[in-house]
């Protein structure tokens, strides 16, 4: 480590990614809100969606992504690359809880329930319990090597039972709208699927940022965490030189 | 020793010693059971929906007695550091989660055998003449509560609160297994459309295919050295 000061400071790529996703969530809320024409069936509804969806499937991104990072922290032990997964668990846990409230206000006045038994929902429930686990397991566990493999490998099973835990619900019930965008085709006024797109990428840029931060605050804890082993180690061999 | 062997081995090692110390079955066997009676007088007098709820009762109790039996099976061996022992001989530590997998799940497939009968006459459901199916659903079913239960529970087996941390994190990933078990489980008692027990058994097998792949090849890295 060079300088403690130097590294301290948050880069300027960083604040810059943090200015652009600013000023674009406002263009982002902006043409969710105004531009974007109320639909034929929910009216202005449908300016919620845009939210809802852009979060859900960041969500599941980042749930893949801390997977992935997991995969490669087993492979290489690189204690970054478990800074990185949890920096994606956490985001992934927020997106989340998001995903669930905004469903839920979504549903109440389309569905006029607050809560379905709807396979995306009871997915995405799922997984925020499994994320809770992941962090449950982290915190009880001191050596970071140890703590590193497990929660990857906790990331891996939670990575994993996503396509079961969907199959299952959605053949238990569903009431969830079908996919506007599908690989089928797309089902949805062009003017709309510009503005949800543009949602869906502002929700990827804020991720990338909360990301980003996160990672380097998780650096900047862990040096703080060597430098104080460094210390102690220090004091108790002159201890040793003492008696 | 080959890893068949040595599989079997660790499996016929956890079996004798439930057969000699019981701890287990006296946990789990009787615990199914009060669960049973005790959800018999929650949902109360109505003929019709305690018919209904026989499957979903069932399953409910196996899972809890997975967690149990699983935790139970390392518990013992940390007890008394027989399970470094078990790390320190030369076989690839896939097959002691395998030989433990076994015996979890010959023991639940078992329990599961015995508590349907009890459950079909309690809660007054029909067999019926398609109820020889109930074997194949609760040899995957079991199988896939067995899978993650004994995963989990040797990842959990060193940390503080594993008695409440187990079902936390098993229960979130065996909700396919629970679904597919109940609906394929009423489907042959012909509470539902008797038609949709395959693809519930499918997903079923499935998982369980999955999951002992991923499982198997990952195990070695939850094992404290």
């Amino acid at each position: 480590m060079t300088d403690p000061h130097e590294t301290r400071k948050r880069p300027p790529w960083l604040r810059a990614l943090g200015l652009v996703t600013l000023v674009l969530f406002a263009v982002g809320a902006y043409l969710a809100l105004v531009v974007s024409p109320p639909d034929v069936n929910q009216g202005q509804l449908i300016r919620m969606m845009y939210a809802h969806v852009a979060v859900a499937w960041v969500c599941f991104v980042a749930v893949i992504v801390t997977a992935l990072y997991g995969m490669l922290f087993l492979w290489q032990g690189k204690h970054l690359n478990d800074a990185r997964a949890v920096a994606n668990a956490e985001v992934a846990t927020f997106f989340a809880g998001l995903t669930l409230l905004s469903g839920m206000t979504y549903s109440k006045p389309t569905l006029n329930t607050y809560w379905t038994w709807d396979a995306k929902l009871t997915l995405t429930a799922l997984m925020f319990a499994l994320l809770v686990g992941y962090f449950v397991v982290r915190g009880l566990i001191d050596d970071p090597t140890r703590r590193g493999r497990v929660s990857a490998v906790i990331g891996i099973v939670v990575a994993v039972s996503l396509p079961f835990n969907y199959l299952a619900a959605a053949w238990f019930r569903t009431l969830h709208p079908t996919l506007s965008v599908a690989v089928t085709g797309i089902h949805m006024a062009p003017t709309m699927l510009v503005v949800l797109l543009f949602n869906v990428g502002v929700a990827a840029l804020v991720y990338l940022t909360f990301v980003s931060e996160r990672v380097r605050i998780a650096r900047l804890e862990r040096a703080r965490e060597e430098a104080r082993e460094r210390r102690e180690r220090g004091a108790a061999e002159g201890e040793v030189v003492r008696v | 020793m080959s890893d068949l062997a040595a599989i079997l081995a660790v499996a016929r090692k956890d079996l004798l010693q439930e057969v000699r110390g019981r701890a287990v079955t006296v946990a789990t066997l009787f615990f199914s059971a009060v669960t049973l009676v005790m959800m018999a007088f929650a949902i109360g007098q109505d003929a019709a929906l305690l018919q209904r709820s026989a499957p979903g009762v069932l399953w409910v109790a196996l899972a809890f007695a997975g967690v149990i039996a699983s935790a139970q099976s390392f518990q013992s061996d940390l007890e008394e550091g027989a399970f470094d022992q078990l790390l320190l001989y030369p076989v690839p530590r896939a097959s002691v989660f395998l030989g433990k997998l076994l015996a979890n799940w010959l023991y639940l497939t078992l329990l599961g055998l015995l508590m349907t009968p009890v459950t079909l006459v309690l809660y007054g459901a029909p067999a019926g003449p398609r109820a020889w199916l109930l074997v194949p659903t609760l040899a995957l079913g079991t199988l896939g509560f067995a899978l993650i239960a004994t995963f989990y529970a040797a990842l959990t087996a060193n940390l503080r609160a594993r008695e409440a941390l187990l079902p936390v994190l098993m229960f979130p990933v065996v909700v396919p297994v629970l679904l597919g078990a109940v609906r394929a489980s009423e489907a042959t008692l012909q509470l539902s459309n008797a038609a949709l027990t395959g693809g519930w058994l499918q997903l079923l097998g499935g998982f369980d295919l999955v999951y002992l792949v991923t499982c198997t090849a990952i195990f070695h890295l939850v094992v404290e050295e």
